[in-house]
């Protein structure tokens, strides 16, 4: 497939050119915005066990396979909140530094040669709200992010801090460890910042510049109880 | 200390470097990532001049301004530490940072939620707005921000500002910032009870004096009533 990123960077749409007989995309359910109809669209959930790990995190029970029937087939697929995406590029075979963590809910759409699978994130994963589980991709291919907000890349030497409600995607050639923002009582009750990650090692991070539970808390409480 | 921001207007994202030994304060929770090796202290914003008495006033106030919303009044004092380091911020909702400098003794009203970041010399105090905060949707308390230092504040849209000579209106929602010197007065937008109603404009804020307004192109009330609806 070739991707591109239209409408960048506050609402972008990822646009993918799939030509017959190519690898099928694969893309989290609801993430379709449109399609020529030389487009075939399958849903599966890739078996039970696959699909209940799916939905402990955070992505979709079901995900739909596009091939093309014909010559060049577009498909167009976008995250739900205004911001970015961006293109991992997935290659097992390049070692760890070719395979990605991704904080759940920002997987978009992948090639099927690109392996999703869920990792659990472990306790402290559960109470950071970083999530119980993040997805590990692997294989070769490409794999679509969303963010919210605009996308910025970092590139660790050493060790570096993350708020984990800003996390998008990590090489896996970098450790992370969850710990508190602050030291002590205070901090971790008042300073707002709850869980951080702590990066060692080195490769690369995507950040996004909005945290989505941070702006839930914001328009949450001003709504009218239904 | 040097700062640049990214990724504006829409999802903007402040990068404040920090020399050995200075620091920053930020709103709580705003903190997106910071280098290693920097330390991050939690304080409640009692203002700089505050005693023993305006502590627990301030404290008073924190347990109000939970219930009223806006600012989490406690705030992160991050150190550079050893070797400096970096802090990057940004707020919760869609829209744009303003950095600005304030001169010695030069005061601007920031409304609840619009404060982002100081620096250390920065004067932050808490300023009763009452029922007239209340009814421009701005909250009931604003801060009060005195210099000199640089002062960073944050908007649902994008910020502009408009030079008050004399008297200018604004729709309620819209308001982030104005220099202390300008005064408001509520009003119905249409004049009377139906210019209120009718308009879909209802409330306005009419400012009055010599200064500078900074507006919001959104309207967070306007974002949580369509929303709402949608449910």
């Amino acid at each position: 497939m070739q991707v591109n990123l239209l409408h960048r960077p506050g609402s972008t749409v990822a646009q993918c050119l799939i030509q017959q007989g190519e690898v099928p995309v694969r893309a989290e359910a609801g993430a379709m915005i449109g399609m020529s109809p030389n487009v075939n669209m399958e849903t599966s959930s890739g078996g039970l066990m696959k699909g209940v790990k799916a939905m402990f995190s955070g992505e979709s029970f079901f995900t739909n396979k596009f091939t093309s029937t014909g010559g060049t087939a577009e498909l167009l697929v976008a995250t739900s909140l205004p911001g970015d995406m961006a293109i991992l590029a997935v290659d097992s075979g390049a070692g760890a530094g070719g395979e990605w963590s991704i904080q759940r809910g920002a997987f978009v759409a992948c090639e099927d040669t690109v392996e999703i699978d869920a990792k659990s994130g472990g306790l402290k994963g559960m109470f950071s709200g970083a999530g119980l589980i993040k997805l590990k991709a692997s294989g070769k291919g490409q794999c679509l992010v969303g963010a919210f907000g605009a996308l910025e890349p970092i590139d660790v030497e050493g060790s570096f801090v993350v708020d984990t409600g800003h996390l998008v995607a990590w090489q896996n050639t970098l450790d992370y460890k969850l710990t508190k923002a602050g030291g002590g009582f205070m901090a971790a009750l008042m300073s707002g910042e709850g869980y951080v990650a702590t990066f060692t090692g080195t490769g690369r991070i995507w950040i996004q510049t909005r945290n989505a539970q941070a702006y839930g808390q914001m328009i949450g409480p001003k709504m009218a109880p239904v | 200390m040097r700062h640049e921001t990214v990724h504006g207007p829409s999802h903007a994202l402040v990068k404040v470097h920090l020399d050995p030994g200075e620091t920053v304060i930020a709103e709580a929770g705003s903190m997106v990532t910071h280098t290693a090796g920097m330390a991050m202290e939690v304080k409640m914003n009692a203002g700089g001049k505050a005693g023993c008495i305006g502590t627990l006033v301030a404290f008073f106030v924190a347990v109000v301004r939970k219930f009223v919303g806006g600012d989490s009044f406690f705030v992160n004092h991050f150190h550079g530490g050893q070797t400096g380091g970096t802090v990057t911020l940004a707020p919760a909702l869609n829209g744009s940072i303003e950095v600005k400098d304030l001169a010695a003794g030069e005061k601007l009203m920031l409304t609840a939620g619009a404060y982002l970041a100081s620096t250390p010399d920065i004067n932050l105090e808490m300023r009763w707005g009452g029922l007239k905060g209340l009814l421009s949707k701005e909250g009931a308390f604003f801060v009060e921000a005195s210099g000199p230092g640089k002062l960073m504040f944050n908007s649902y849209g994008g910020i502009y500002p408009v030079k008050v000579d004399g008297s200018y209106i604004v729709d309620n929602g819209h308001i982030v910032a104005f220099d202390s010197g300008l005064t408001f007065d509520i009003k119905s937008a249409g004049g009377g009870l139906m210019g209120m109603m009718a308009s879909g404009e209802g409330l306005v804020c009419e400012f009055k004096g010599q200064g500078t307004v900074y507006l919001q192109s959104r309207n967070v009330s306007a974002l949580v009533d369509w929303i709402s609806r949608m449910g």
